[in-house]
């Protein structure tokens, strides 16, 4: 297969007839022009190409993270009823004094917790404050439900106060003893973060675009590539296609710069969507202690076009060959679904296996290459070489799918596949 | 066309599909100006025969040449030549008339300026021209077969294949088909038609072959077949087919 790839890109050096390569062009970009028309003319495609990654990643992305946040701070901000079994009036004038907990009383208090009328118990032993006045240790118990959210962060908010109550208690008995409180903290802490806004900004596009550029490679282009291979044998104009001038290489090639400019088409859409979100639709949904100001360098956007560029051709090739290869859109569609989860699902793992990233092969193995290099670009820590490998290993494997998807067209048996 | 007396000749053309002997040594001549039929039941093996001469599948074994050139040496300047309707063309449902014949014509390399005089002309001895800038899809079955027939002869090509061309059209759109391929005779084409229908051979065709289990069981002028054995055309296709099968 690797030989078969360097003989016809030599093939291809060689051609020195000047009017049969300007007669290939010709026929690339007819049969270009004519499938491109053909996508802007189905709606179906512009939705998957435009509309969903335009409006609703966007709505996806900055609507989990906001109803996320809003009930982080649903939680932090009410008051949760938590039921006292048991005599501490100091703790008790501590929650009012605080308002970390509403204390309420129950006579059934597990039934109270089981009913969601509390949201945590507090279980008091006998003679507390007589403990703790005796300079004895005295064991609280704390009930909640770890499944409700609400009870949980309800427990939290217990430990918190019994801390607070600890903490008064431990320096009421050290001012008792004449002891500072300072003395028995020798070391204090200051920690500063020193990444850049940056770097942080790196961080969170590192988080989210390198998934959702793969996702929007292999979509975009996907009812595309069903539609002018494996579409045309089901409606029948493949025959009429074959038995024209054009070599079955120009037809596959004007094929693939369709299915690419559709894929790109949804790449471009999702990346400016989702940069004009996170900058203009973050600060303003979220309430984030720090604001991150989240831009992208112009030229590292080229760069990351250009590997998603690469990326796009790998999927596209792969896609269409498949699609030849398919009876009917029906079938090339149950083949390519697999392939969404093989190109997508390692976008997800990459930032889990930061490890890998020290190793070259990394660099060169297919689809990994291309998520290790948005990577590196998106948390600015580019190194030349890894990006070399991963561009040129991408470049490689696209010319050998559409080595492939060349091969499938010029064969009787696919094209002849019932 | 000029120099090439035969524009088509099949020499024992065979093709095997695996284990299924599709075509078994089906040769035959057509001439500039005339319609050539392959006449057969569904099977016979016409649209492989077709097919191979289209060269879209390659011959087991046999040659065929077509405007001189032959099928399996020289495909590519075999395309160039012919225009082929293929059995059950489908069309693309997105693009207008228009737009269909115009891909068609820049396929051939057909000029620009001759390329829109060429479409104005076809679709005018075609009735398209009212619906020239209208989406196929909304066309009937007759419409679209004319649109295939004018995308299949944008480039004027000397040498014409029609398989089944009024397969599944009503009565007045296959009368429309008929007359215009009856024209191509006139404008001297060497038309080569596949067809199951008698009564439409005998209207259109000049000399037919009756191929069955991928062989040819009679070929010859209409009259000299009908006069040699005293039949009409569909008794003699119904007598070699019930042979073919016994």
């Amino acid at each position: 297969m690797i030989g078969a790839a360097f003989s016809w890109l030599r093939s291809r050096g060689r051609t020195g007839n000047r009017e049969a390569a300007q007669e290939t062009r010709r026929w690339i970009y007819a049969v270009y022009a004519k499938e491109t028309l053909e996508v802007i003319r189905d709606r179906r495609t512009l939705l998957i190409m435009v509309v969903l990654p335009a409006v609703v990643m966007p709505m996806v992305i900055l609507g989990i993270s906001y109803l996320a946040q809003r009930q982080q701070h649903q939680i932090q901000t009410v008051i949760p009823r938590v039921v006292v079994v048991g005599q501490a009036p100091a703790l008790i004038h501590l929650a009012y004094k605080t308002r970390l907990i509403s204390p309420v009383r129950a006579k059934d208090p597990a039934a109270a917790l089981r009913q969601h009328q509390a949201l945590a118990v507090v279980e008091i032993p006998k003679n507390f404050e007589a403990i703790v006045a005796r300079n004895g240790q005295a064991h609280v118990g704390i009930l909640f439900d770890a499944t409700d959210s609400e009870s949980t962060a309800a427990r939290a908010k217990v430990v918190e106060l019994l801390s607070r109550y600890s903490r008064e208690v431990v320096a009421a008995r050290l001012a008792a003893r004449h002891i500072n409180p300072r003395d028995l903290l020798p070391v204090v802490l200051d920690q500063r973060n020193v990444a850049t806004q940056r770097q942080q900004s790196g961080q969170l596009l590192a988080s989210l675009l390198p998934f959702l550029l793969a996702m929007w490679a292999v979509v975009g282009g996907m009812s595309v590539a069903v539609d002018l291979a494996a579409g045309e044998k089901e409606r029948g104009t493949l025959e009429s296609l074959l038995i024209a001038p054009p070599s079955r290489e120009a037809i596959v090639l004007g094929k693939f710069l369709s299915v690419v400019t559709a894929s790109m088409g949804g790449v471009v859409v999702v990346l400016i969507a989702m940069m004009v979100s996170l900058r203009w639709g973050y600060p303003y949904m979220l309430h984030t202690t720090q604001k991150i100001n989240v831009s992208l360098p112009f030229g590292t956007a080229v760069v990351i076009l250009g590997v998603a560029l690469l990326f796009s051709a790998l999927v596209s090739a792969i896609q269409l060959a498949i699609s030849i290869y398919a009876r009917s859109p029906r079938e090339a569609q149950q083949y390519i679904t697999p392939l969404y989860f093989v190109t997508v699902l390692p976008g997800l793992a990459v930032q889990f296996v930061s490890d890998w990233a020290r190793s070259p092969w990394a660099y060169v193995t297919p689809v990994l290459n291309a998520f290790f290099a948005f990577q590196e670009l998106l948390l600015g820590t580019v190194n030349w070489g890894h990006l070399l490998l991963a561009t040129v290993s991408c470049a490689f494997y696209a010319a050998l799918a559409l080595e492939v998807a060349i091969g499938m067209m010029s064969r009787e048996s696919v094209i002849f596949r019932v | 066309m000029a120099g090439h007396e035969i524009p088509v000749e099949a020499e024992n053309l065979e093709k095997r599909f695996r284990r299924y002997h599709a075509v078994r040594g089906v040769s035959f001549r057509c001439y500039a100006g005339e319609v050539f039929g392959l006449l057969g039941p569904n099977g016979a093996g016409k649209t492989t025969t077709i097919r191979m001469l289209t060269t879209i599948l390659r011959p087991t074994a046999g040659t065929a040449r077509v405007a001189g050139h032959d099928v399996v040496k020289d495909p590519a300047a075999v395309r160039r030549v012919i225009g082929v309707l293929p059995e059950n063309a489908g069309i693309y449902g997105r693009l207008t008339a228009r737009d269909v014949i115009r891909y068609a014509g820049r396929l051939y390399g057909v000029p620009s300026d001759l390329l829109r005089s060429r479409i104005a002309s076809l679709a005018d001895t075609l009735e398209l021209t009212p619906h020239l800038d209208r989406v196929t899809d909304t066309f009937s079955k007759g419409m679209k077969q004319k649109v295939n027939i004018a995308r299949a002869l944008v480039h004027d090509p000397p040498v014409v294949f029609l398989d089944e061309p009024t397969s599944g059209l009503d009565v007045i759109s296959a009368r429309s088909v008929r007359d215009f391929i009856a024209r191509f005779k006139q404008e001297g084409r060497c038309v080569i038609m596949s067809t199951h229908v008698m009564e439409e051979a005998e209207r259109l065709c000049d000399r037919v072959a009756i191929i069955t289990g991928g062989r040819v069981r009679a070929e010859g002028r209409l009259n000299d077949l009908v006069a040699r054995t005293g039949l009409g055309l569909e008794e003699i296709f119904v007598q070699l087919v019930e042979q073919t099968v016994a």
